[in-house]
């Protein structure tokens, strides 16, 4: 019993230290604002080729 | 000329001490983000996670995705986290827990007022039932006039708010594709850009289409006013929606105005109720009158904080704060008094402690005309760059009188007058028009009490209100000896002015009129004018 | 046609802020009151004891001084007046009352006040602001009585001792719609297929109504108009009607230039012109005076400033009935450069006048004083009137 929640407790740790180590890589290098960075002009492109009802 | 004490930091910033070099030229964000030391960086990492989970949360919603794919304006809020760091140069302690306190609540509030918008909109979750109880105002609207509305069963739009203000604040360039095309349909250049951005969405076609009625004012400036005209006609002719025009009275300061203004506030009630078929509730709006005068006395204190040699409270993620509380929730939601508490609390803290949030305090400096949306981190880049202290700025400078808030007979009547005189008293106007001694004398006045040297003018090219006072403004410094720094730009279009040449003029002022040298020499050229 | 016999006369009235007529009033003792804006209303300017002069500058050249306190962003009809009143042509005035309008104007009154450019030797000379009316309710009429009583009526009677009971302002109310009846009168001979005055022409004796003590212009005007019920029109015709509507023109060299181009300027509707301005007053005697002068003004004020929709609206509809009525082949739509009000207007304008009413339109922005920047708005109208041609040709007819 005692083994099993160490070992729950271990991936826990584990677990939450990798998510620490992507994340706050991720967040450091700004990875999320660069890749972002990477799709604006796809974005761009989408929504010039939008049909709009322009007029006053 | 008037001088002030140099106050030296006696404590070495914790991480990094040049933030210029993690600026890029070759990116169009930052190349990573700034070394706070562990304790520092570790909360604005786990801000950053709150932030991911806020956007998280918003698209999980697919009638959101489809907002999103529908809306040219959307793309911004990509870019939210970006946004987020130019609130924080080189901030460290409690001026940095204030700006994400103060700027996380603010990105929260407008993904809320997206999520509405496209729950009510049309052509995204066109919830039928959620719009008839919606209605529309300006983005530079006092939504006082919904201060005795159950904010549960009719809801405030501004609409403007996520569609133009705040997610230019995002992306410097998401303004220009509005502003050419209002220029492609004859507006000339020279009017303001942020009503002219917002005509251009209008006829873009790139506005949310809810709400059983909208509410308009004339509450900023003769563009606005007009700008209005242009989408109220699109409102009501091609899509139905009523529109009414809260006439709100320039000249603000005169008593001989407040019936004139009072009555208007009572027709826009009338108007709402007639429209949403909900009844105003006086148990809510002095419940929200409350909060007004909750916030209005953090406000006063707040400016006590910064009249001391320690100020607390700097740059745009606070004003946008105080703008969000006073213009756009005007006490309806109690969130925001929490929100309040905590600013103060921790202001006060780091005032006990005499926090200095950057190497050397050599200036202390009142901002004064209106901030360029496109270099919102103008401010902290100021005071890291040449140790000028941003005391406070004047959309910061609102009403600091209270409010009617126990229900009387006599309160009801008076509540009409209040609500008048915090709509014409709303931010930027309540300088910008009213007279030359609002615009001129109060800036003196606050230079005095502030204990200011220098004046950091934002020369708005295109409001007029404050480029009609440029010679008042030079000859009565010159009298007084207050240093007066001008700033020139366009609002929210950077091709008249880079970030860059923005900046510049300060460099030049600093370094040819003061003969001084930057604090942090990094700062000085930031390759950011092609980010976003 | 023959030249008007007091053309001259009138033009050279125009040439000078200061002109002859107002040294003559003053010397009659009477009091000179200063205004910049359509929407205060005129015959409380014009009580018994004073007279209105709404304040140009014409022959504007440089605006240097007044660009330094305003800089070049601000509208050049407000920095030529601050640039005139620093020179000190204004200082016939003994008082200047401004509505808070629009920001520009409001502005250079500003500057005027705190540079004291004005009243050195009149320790009686005053400056008044007024908040405007922005739409047309009760409320707002009630606002305009106040705004006259606290800012026009009290201080003209306290520091000068004018009459100001109802029965004066009905006087001036007579005396207003008597001139109002002159210039429409006037005015009404551009309706005809061959005109006997020309836009220019009417142009300098309305203008000549604003900027001289009205009372002094009468006996020449009633001359004037006696002398076009015989005048024999040009037999040449004009390439093109048009209805010239926009901000401010106090400079008639703009609706010269219009007509040079052979575009007969057969209606005005501008500040500073004949419509809504020269509009007579209905007084009736169940309701005060005061109220029944606020309530027309309110009523007829097509200034961009008015926000309610039903102005916006009524306001291009108002064009196109101007159109019909004076037979125009067109709309130009002008706004003096740097002019929010109006830029915004004109967009919307010349998008509805086209839209919904049909009519083709010249949307154009130009400088104060048009012989600054001539060749720009020739090109322009030239083009304009040869749109209009070819469309009348392939309609046969109308535009």
């Amino acid at each position: 019993m005692k083994s099993k929640v160490l070992s729950v407790l271990v991936k826990l740790v584990i677990a939450v230290l990798a998510f620490f180590v992507v994340t706050f890589t991720v967040y450091f290098f700004n990875l999320d604002m660069k890749a972002t960075a990477l799709l604006e002009p796809f974005f761009e492109k989408w929504y010039d080729g939008l049909e709009r009802k322009q007029y006053i | 000329m008037k001088t002030v004490e140099k106050i030296v930091n006696p404590v070495r910033r914790a991480g990094e001490q040049s933030p210029g070099k993690i600026y890029s030229d070759k990116l169009k964000v930052r190349r990573r983000r700034e070394w706070r030391g562990v304790k520092d960086t570790f909360y604005d990492y786990t801000r950053w996670l709150y932030l991911l989970s806020v956007l998280g949360r918003f698209i999980i919603v697919p009638r959101n995705v489809k907002g999103f794919f529908r809306y040219r304006w959307m793309m911004s809020y990509l870019f939210v986290p970006h946004g987020m760091d130019k609130f924080t140069i080189g901030l460290r302690d409690e001026a940095l827990r204030i700006a994400h306190t103060s700027f996380n609540f603010v990105i929260a509030d407008v993904t809320k007022a997206i999520g509405n918008c496209f729950r009510g909109d049309r052509r995204v979750g066109n919830d039928k039932a959620y719009s008839d109880k919606c209605v529309i105002t300006d983005e530079n609207s006092m939504v006082t006039f919904m201060m005795g509305f159950d904010t549960d069963k009719v809801h405030t739009i501004l609409r403007e708010v996520p569609t133009m203000f705040a997610s230019n604040i995002f992306h410097q360039f998401n303004v220009e594709h509005y502003l050419d095309i209002a220029q492609q349909y004859g507006i000339p250049g020279d009017v303001c850009p942020m009503p002219e951005a917002e005509a251009g969405i209008s006829i873009d076609d790139d506005f949310c289409v809810l709400g059983s009625c909208a509410v308009q004012n004339n509450t900023t400036c003769d563009g606005s006013l007009m700008g209005n005209g242009i989408i109220a006609k699109r409102l009501e002719r091609e899509y139905g929606i009523p529109t009414y025009q809260l006439a709100t009275p320039l000249r603000h300061k005169e008593p001989d105005v407040l019936e004139y203004a009072a009555e208007e506030i009572k027709k826009a009630i009338r108007f709402v109720e007639e429209h949403t078929g909900e009844k105003w509730d006086w148990d809510v709006y002095f419940a929200a009158a409350k909060r007004v005068n909750y916030a209005t006395k953090c406000r006063i204190a707040q400016m006590e904080i910064n009249s001391t040699p320690y100020p607390q409270f700097f740059g745009a993620a606070f004003s946008l704060y105080n703008d969000t509380n006073y213009m756009g929730n005007s006490g309806r939601m109690p969130e925001f008094v929490d929100i309040d508490r905590k600013l103060l609390e921790l202001a006060e803290k780091g005032y006990k402690e005499k926090r200095m949030y950057a190497k050397e305090y050599r200036h202390r400096c009142i901002i004064w005309g209106v901030q360029p949306q496109y270099v919102i981190d103008q401010l902290y880049w100021l005071l890291q760059c040449w140790g000028v202290v941003p005391l406070t700025d004047m959309l910061s400078v609102i009403n600091t009188d209270m409010i009617a808030e126990e229900d009387t007979p006599e309160n009801r009547e008076q509540a009409y007058r209040d609500m008048a005189m915090l709509n014409m008293e709303m931010i930027m106007r309540n300088h910008t028009h009213g007279g030359f001694k609002v615009l001129v004398d109060d800036l003196w006045e606050l230079c005095e009490k502030m204990n200011a040297d220098i004046v950091m003018m934002w020369e708005h090219m295109s409001c007029k209100a404050l480029t009609g006072m440029h010679g008042q403004f030079e000859e009565q410094a010159r009298e007084r000896g207050i240093h007066i720094m001008w700033v020139s730009h366009d609002l929210c279009d950077p091709r008249v002015f880079t970030r860059q040449a923005i900046r510049d003029q300060v460099n030049n002022y600093m370094r040819t009129v003061m003969r001084e040298e930057p604090l942090d020499p990094s700062l000085e050229i930031i390759p950011d004018n092609e980010a976003y | 046609m023959r030249d008007l016999k007091h053309l001259q006369y009138f033009e050279d009235l125009l040439q000078v802020a200061n002109n002859e007529l107002i040294t003559q009033a003053k010397a009659e003792g009477k009091v000179c009151v200063a205004y910049t804006c359509e929407n205060v209303p005129e015959p409380l300017l014009n009580l018994p004891g004073t007279f209105s002069i709404r304040l140009h500058a014409p022959n504007t050249g440089s605006m240097d001084i007044a660009t330094y306190y305003m800089t070049n962003l601000l509208c050049e009809p407000s920095r030529a007046l601050l640039e005139r009143a620093i020179e000190g042509g204004f200082n016939f005035a003994d008082c200047v009352i401004t509505p808070d309008g629009c920001t520009m104007l409001n502005r250079c009154v500003e500057n005027m006040e705190l540079l004291k450019t004005m009243g050195k030797d009149n320790p009686n000379f005053f400056h008044e602001y007024m908040e405007i009316a922005f739409k047309n309710t009760d409320n707002d009429v009630n606002l305009s009585v106040q705004q006259c009583t606290n800012h026009v009526l009290t201080p003209l009677h306290d520091k000068y001792g004018i009459d100001i009971s109802d029965a004066a302002i009905r006087r001036a109310v007579e005396d207003h719609n008597r001139l109002c009846r002159l210039i429409q009168a006037i005015g009404d001979y551009r309706k005809d297929e061959k005109p006997r005055i020309t836009g220019y022409e009417f142009h300098v004796l309305c203008l000549a109504t604003y900027v001289c003590p009205a009372y002094l212009v009468m006996d020449r005007l009633e001359e004037t108009l006696e002398e076009l019920k015989t005048r024999e029109p040009d037999e040449r015709p004009w390439r093109a009607r048009v209805v010239l509507v926009g901000s401010e023109v106090d400079d008639s060299g703009l609706v010269k230039l219009i007509e040079e181009q052979g575009a007969f300027v057969c209606c005005d509707r501008f500040c500073f012109g004949s419509h809504p301005g020269r509009m007579e007053i209905v007084l009736n005697d169940d309701e005060d005076a005061l109220t029944q002068v606020c309530r027309h003004y309110i009523r007829n004020c097509h200034c961009p400033r008015m926000m309610s929709m039903d102005k916006v609206y009524g306001r291009k509809a108002y064009v196109a009935e101007l159109a019909k009525e004076y037979n125009a082949d067109g709309v130009i739509y002008e706004q003096v450069k740097f002019c929010d009000p109006w830029a915004y207007e004109k967009t919307l304008g010349s998008y509805m006048l086209q839209q919904d009413y049909g009519y083709p339109v010249l949307a154009v922005d130009r400088p104060y004083n048009i012989a600054s920047s001539a060749g720009q708005m020739r090109t322009r109208v030239q083009a304009f009137v040869e749109s209009v041609e070819i469309k009348k040709l392939q309609k046969g007819g109308r535009a």
